[in-house]
């Protein structure tokens, strides 16, 4: 048996920088394969070689055991068994409909099976009814289930995704997962997909790669992974609100972490010794005041970046720590928060999670 | 766009391109003489009031380009054109003693006149010697007290203007003259309209004169009549031997309709604002010799036993 | 007004529409796929000498679409005439040559517009449709199909340039009367006469006319934006 698809001492050089450096793995039929790493890591770089729209530099590309010849031909029939949805969401300027029936009309398909096709994709990420509408005019959320319909209608073997939820508010976030573990589990349909969000990766990924700086440094189930700290999460810049530190535990059953710079955060685990723990952004609570809960954690910091997402807005806070924060755009208004506004943070003790 | 939708759209381009072609063959059956003349000539109204009677006689269609004197030589030099009607004398000898034209004939002239302010700065009216009255501009101009306007395109206009200027000994290139003399570098009903702005003296032809006349409240002739004012015109058969593809008979026969009975009367009597500007001398052999036609005798009896 | 008077500003105006409109399709049909191909980001080498050629072929479109319509008129005119080296085509003073005088005025615009249109819409979309299977030829047809407002732009540019052109038609054309004059020839001619009044009215159809396609045109682009 062949792996569905299989790269070999896989490298891309661009002037003055390498890409990827002699990656080699292979995906099972039906599998669900994640790449995690920091930007510049080379996931979009690798993504794209195998959507065959970047030739490596040097290595292979495998797919059912035979290698890809990059003729214009052998790319094209390839390429109609691959779906792929970009990170940034790129939609034609025409109805959703029509967005959506591309893949098949280039196919040569009938109207009918087109009418159908479209209709089941659509029902796929739950945009029934959005047909007659144009699609640059949809929301964020919305444009990406719609890229990732344009992907599914054409009934791909393998489906590519580079960071397909990526600035996308939890909503459309969790549609997407949901439809793309429904695809892994109906249809046999192999994913091979980017993320920079590890509970994304533990949540659908068979397996996992991680890609830091062009290499792939680890291969495995998330479990082989992540069972202990790995100092390449320590430089997971895109992940939030990651800490590593010393932890020491309580009488309580609690634990005391020392994540640096003078803080200390209480978690509700019991546990010593070094950990690396994440505190979910949308587990934090915002105020203009000081706030007085049951949160075992409190702080006090400045507001420096703030980015739109639709409907939600994430405020990055930097107190000892820089830490994100999650708040929608009503109470964000209605709050009147600007950058360099002073805020007040707190977060419950079993909200934070040992990774 | 669809594939039905382009279909059409080459389809409707296609018509177009089709229904352009056939209006064009229209033109193409009929046979053409083409026409060179100066745009003081084509803009008199006289062409346009001639041709139709010469077109409908020989079922030809003529068309007339008009340029300036120099550019309209340069096209017939060239061989874009069957004929010419100017009217320069040096540069339509030039042209034929230069081979590129022959039987050059004289068919009618119009006069030039002196116009200026009603105010008249320079005291030149009443005066029928055009040379004195420049060198009385001149003095006016040197003083502060007149404008003169040059055509200083080239034209035939502008050559009489420089040949009397030459007369006087004088170069109105001359930097000092830049206070008083404009080189406006333009057409006869920009200059005109110029002087009338200006309170300006101009050399002018009658034609030009007489169909600016109502809009220049401020100007009048004040000289006319002198003998180097006259302005005989022209026809030069483009030389059928430099360029054989030329409407050579065609030319002959708009020459022939030019010089007859009957084309001579026409120009008698064409009017423009209740004058008439221009006076036939074909068939006044002494008249065209004065004016600088020494072979007109020749040429008639020549174009005369042509056949028809 | 007589009738000849009406039929004579009808025939002037068919002509202006006819020249201009040719001239401006002829220039887009050739315009457009090399303003294309000249837009693609993906056809600039990566060597310095294609490089070069590129920034050099950029700089000349650039410099065409300044061109004064007289030199193109003058240019056509010692090309077309009988001593010129197109002299037996017999094209000179004929629509056909102002068609031409035009459309080497036109072309450049069209490819400039075309190529800035093309390089703008991002080279996203190209892959976007490849790799939804697209062929090559879909996909090209896909950027151009995003890029037709930038498309129509330069229809629209074109086609105001070469119909309030006058330089360039008066030397090819003659301003011939019944045959080569068209709106703008015949408005210097009327001015040369005199008559104002009549160039105006000349100038005021030249306006309208121009405002009726632009306002199509116009029509046509706030269509393409709704998709």
């Amino acid at each position: 048996m062949h792996f569905h698809v299989e790269v070999r001492n896989l490298c891309k050089d661009y002037p003055g920088k390498r890409a990827l450096i002699d990656v080699s793995f292979g995906v099972e039929r039906g599998e669900i394969f994640a790449l995690i790493g920091p930007n510049g890591a080379g996931k979009t770089t690798l993504l794209r070689i195998l959507d065959l729209l970047d030739e490596p530099s040097s290595g292979t590309v495998l797919f059912r055991g035979a290698e890809v010849d990059y003729s214009i031909k052998d790319r094209k029939d390839l390429r109609r068994g691959i779906g792929m949805v970009f990170q940034r969401t790129v939609l034609f300027n025409m109805s959703t409909f029509d967005n959506v029936a591309y893949g098949l009309k280039v196919r040569g398909m009938s109207e009918r099976e087109i009418r159908e096709g479209v209709k089941a994709a659509l029902e796929l990420v739950r945009l029934q009814g959005f047909e007659g509408r144009n699609a640059l005019a949809l929301s964020g959320g919305e444009a990406q289930r719609v890229a990732l319909a344009q992907a599914l209608a054409i009934e791909p073997e393998l489906l590519l995704l580079d960071e397909p939820t990526a600035n996308l508010d939890p909503r459309n976030a969790s549609i997407i997962e949901e439809v793309l573990s429904r695809v892994n589990r109906e249809g046999k349909t192999t994913i091979i997909m980017s993320t920079h969000n590890v509970f994304q990766a533990e949540n659908l990924a068979h397996r996992i790669a991680l890609l830091n700086e062009g290499k792939i440094e680890r291969i495995g189930a998330f479990q082989d992974i992540f069972e202990r700290p790995h100092r390449f999460l320590s430089e997971f810049a895109r992940l939030e609100n990651v800490f590593s530190g010393f932890s020491k535990a309580t009488p309580e059953g609690t634990s005391i972490i020392d994540v640096g710079n003078g803080l200390h955060i209480e978690a509700a685990f019991e546990r010593s010794g070094s950990v690396i723990v994440h505190i979910p952004p949308e587990d934090i609570i915002l105020s203009t005041r000081p706030i007085v809960s049951s949160a075992r954690n409190t702080l006090e910091g400045l507001v420096v970046q703030i980015s739109d997402l639709g409907s939600i807005v994430k405020l990055k806070v930097r107190s000892n720590r820089d830490f994100t924060a999650q708040i929608t755009k009503r109470s964000f208004n209605d709050m009147k928060i600007g950058l360099n506004s002073k805020v007040f943070l707190a977060f419950k003790a079993s909200s934070v999670k040992m990774i | 766009m669809s594939k039905p939708k382009i279909l059409i759209a080459v389809l409707i381009i296609a018509i177009f391109a089709t229904g352009m072609l056939i209006y064009e063959q229209q033109f193409l059956l009929k046979p053409v003489v083409m026409l060179a003349t100066t745009t003081s000539t084509y803009d008199s109204g006289l062409l346009d009031y001639l041709m139709p009677k010469f077109e409908t006689k020989h079922d030809t269609r003529v068309r007339i380009i008009s340029a300036g004197t120099g550019q309209a030589m340069e096209i017939a030099q060239r061989g874009d054109c069957d004929l010419v009607l100017v009217h320069c004398r040096d540069l339509e000898l030039g042209f034929v003693n230069g081979g590129h034209g022959i039987r050059r004939i004289g068919i009618m002239y119009n006069d030039f006149v002196i116009i200026g302010p009603m105010s008249d700065p320079a005291g030149i009216r009443g005066s029928s010697n055009a040379t004195e009255a420049f060198a009385k501009i001149a003095r006016g101009g040197g003083r502060g007290d007149a404008i003169f306007i040059s055509r200083a395109d080239k034209s035939g206009t502008h050559m009489l203007e420089l040949s009397i200027w030459k007369r006087l000994g004088m170069d109105p290139s001359n930097k000092s003259w830049a206070s008083w003399y404009l080189a406006a570098g333009a057409g006869m009903g920009a200059v005109l309209r110029m002087a009338n702005e200006k309170g300006a003296y101009a050399l002018t032809d009658r034609g030009t004169w007489l169909s600016f006349k109502s809009q220049l409240a401020n100007m009048a002739v004040l000289v006319q009549g002198d003998k180097i004012l006259l302005n005989p015109y022209a026809i030069i058969l483009v030389n059928p031997e430099r360029h054989p593809h030329r409407n050579y008979n065609g030319a002959i026969a708009l020459a022939k309709f030019m010089i007859s009975e009957e084309g001579q009367g026409l120009i008698a009597n064409f009017t423009k604002g209740g004058e008439r500007p221009f006076m036939p001398i074909a068939r006044n052999l002494e008249l065209a010799e004065a004016l600088g036609f020494p072979n007109q005798r020749d040429e008639l009896s020549w174009y005369d036993a042509r056949p028809q | 007004m007589e009738s000849p008077f009406i039929e004579e500003v009808l025939s002037i105006t068919l002509l202006s529409l006819r020249v201009s409109g040719l001239a401006v399709l002829i220039g887009a049909l050739a315009g457009v796929p090399i303003g294309t191909i000249l837009g693609f980001k993906r056809f600039r080498g990566k060597r310095t000498l294609m490089r070069l050629m590129d920034v050099a072929l950029r700089s000349f479109v650039n410099t065409l679409m300044g061109l004064p319509p007289v030199v193109v008129g003058l240019v056509v005119y010692l090309l077309l005439s009988s001593s010129g080296p197109l002299g037996p085509l017999r094209l000179l003073y004929t629509p056909t040559a102002m068609i031409l005088t035009q459309l080497i005025m036109v072309t450049p615009i069209i490819i400039g517009v075309t190529m800035s249109a093309v390089g703008g819409v991002e080279e996203s979309i190209r892959e976007k449709a490849l790799s939804l299977g697209a062929s090559n030829w879909q996909a090209t047809w896909m950027v151009l199909r995003e890029a037709r407002m930038g498309l129509l732009t330069a229809i629209i540019v074109a086609f105001g340039a070469a119909i309030s052109e006058v330089g360039g038609i008066m030397m090819a054309g003659g301003n011939i009367r019944w045959f080569t004059r068209t709106l703008t020839t015949a408005i210097v001619t009327e001015v040369e006469l005199g008559n104002f009044a009549l160039a105006i009215s000349l100038g005021i159809i030249l306006l309208t006319m121009a405002f009726a396609i632009n306002l199509l045109l116009t029509i046509m682009q706030l269509r393409g934006v709704r998709g």
